[in-house]
């Protein structure tokens, strides 16, 4: 095999690097996908989470030679969604960003919880979002703004 | 692939295991954190024989690669091993993290491997020569060091079914609620019938170098009714404080000895 091929956003490419090199480097280095935050590279904080065939991962734990024949999703290739504007008009009317840092993290892990339940509880929102820390809401305001996208944008999940 | 082989068979991952030296990979939230360097990577996550959630009649056996996400949706998977698996870090990890690789990363502090201890657990290992089942306490030998051979992978995870079918108790003591590692983890499954106990396990995470069954203790509670268990309760806490060794993390000895007793405690006045 030459190559470590995927798809990413929608379009296929082939990695000719190490396969252990580190997704998350992989992503922001070599594809420019800035979204995906470097935060603490052992699996605690979520802030480089993406969705790797519809399912939450975070990147800094996936090596480059798994994700060959995989699909990968980041804020990049999801922005221009009906379900990104839902989730980001919450987001904006809950003040539910500050620093932002988190953010595309929590995006990501929004969408996963509401691709697999469209109308989740509270509390399923909360254990959803459990690995995605944040250091500036508090977390209400985000969990309030995923709530309020599942309510308000019935039938876009 | 450059550093890296990702077999589409177990045949042929075993063929490059005999060959060289490479990292087995599955799902890489260990594996990530402490990032070998100069050695190639086994990719496993795609093989479809390490997957499977199987019942044989016997055991239910559960594929090396399967995530513990996976593990928790399967109607196979006992109630014991989806409730130490549900309180593993977060989801993004739990959609990754497998049942092998919480085996082979030798962590003393690996919340399915807890279960498989209670639950009777084997492991089946195979390598292009064969392969050897052997019980969770021989695999995990102590933190770091398991009897994994250097030719060998892990394929599945086999729990016998007469003991999933038993009630079970367990209790994990983290800092928070999600992403927390165990510092004192319990559980254990009990066969009682007419107020007499047939058979019952008491597994701990924070009580050694690894987790821990003190299984002269569990045959010193067989036979006896849970009336008398109950009566002596304490003689059976002190008999496990004194058959574990407790140490310094990142919580002290002691809290993990008073909450292991504690457990221990909690968990004789359940039994019924």
């Amino acid at each position: 095999m030459n190559g470590i091929c995927f798809v990413l956003n929608g379009k296929e490419t082939c990695y000719a690097g190490s396969a252990t090199d580190r997704l998350l480097d992989v992503l922001r280095d070599d594809y420019d996908m800035k979204s995906v935050k470097c935060g603490c590279k052992e699996g605690e904080c979520g802030a480089c989470a993406v969705l790797i065939d519809g399912v939450l991962v975070n990147s800094c734990c996936v090596a480059m030679g798994a994700v060959d024949g995989h699909e990968i999703l980041t804020v990049e290739g999801y922005r221009d969604t009906s379900r990104f504007a839902k989730l980001s008009e919450k987001f904006a009317e809950l003040s539910a960003v500050q620093c932002g840092f988190c953010i595309p993290g929590m995006i990501l892990a929004a969408e996963a919880i509401l691709s697999a339940n469209p109308h989740p509880t509270e509390d399923e929102v909360r254990e959803g979002l459990s690995g995605n820390i944040c250091r500036c809401t508090g977390y209400n305001a985000i969990v309030n703004a995923v709530l309020n996208a599942a309510k308000e944008g019935d039938g876009l999940w | 692939m450059v550093n890296g082989y990702k077999p589409a068979t177990l045949q042929e991952a075993l063929e490059i295991r005999a060959r060289e030296k490479v990292v087995p990979y599955a799902g890489g939230t260990d594996v990530m954190v402490r990032r070998p360097e100069g050695i190639p990577f086994l990719f496993l996550g795609d093989i479809e024989e390490l997957k499977q959630i199987k019942d044989d009649g016997e055991y239910i056996r559960i594929g090396a690669a399967v995530t513990f996400t996976e593990g928790l949706k399967s109607e196979l998977v006992p109630a014991l091993m989806k409730e130490a698996v549900s309180r593993i870090a977060a989801p993004a990890i739990r959609n990754a993290g497998t049942f092998g690789g919480n085996l082979g990363n030798g962590s003393d502090k690996a919340d399915s491997v807890l279960a498989g201890f209670a639950l009777d657990g084997l492991v089946r290992l195979v390598s292009s020569k064969g392969e050897r089942v052997i019980p969770f306490d021989e695999f995990s030998v102590r933190r770091g060091v398991t009897d994994l051979r250097d030719n060998e992978l892990i394929a599945e995870v086999l729990l016998p079914k007469d003991k999933c079918a038993l009630p079970y108790y367990y209790q994990k003591i983290g800092g928070r609620n999600a992403l927390a590692i165990s510092r004192v983890a319990f559980g254990g499954v009990y066969d009682i019938r007419d107020g007499v106990i047939r058979s019952i396990t008491a597994a701990v995470i924070g009580g050694g170098n690894t987790c821990r069954r003190c299984r002269d203790i569990e045959a010193s509670l067989v036979g006896k009714t849970v009336a008398e268990v109950k009566a002596n309760a304490e003689e059976y806490v002190n008999a496990y404080a004194e058959g574990l060794t407790f140490s310094r993390g990142r919580v002290s000895a002691e809290y993990r000895r008073t909450v292991v007793m504690n457990l221990i405690r909690d968990y004789l006045a359940s039994l019924e």
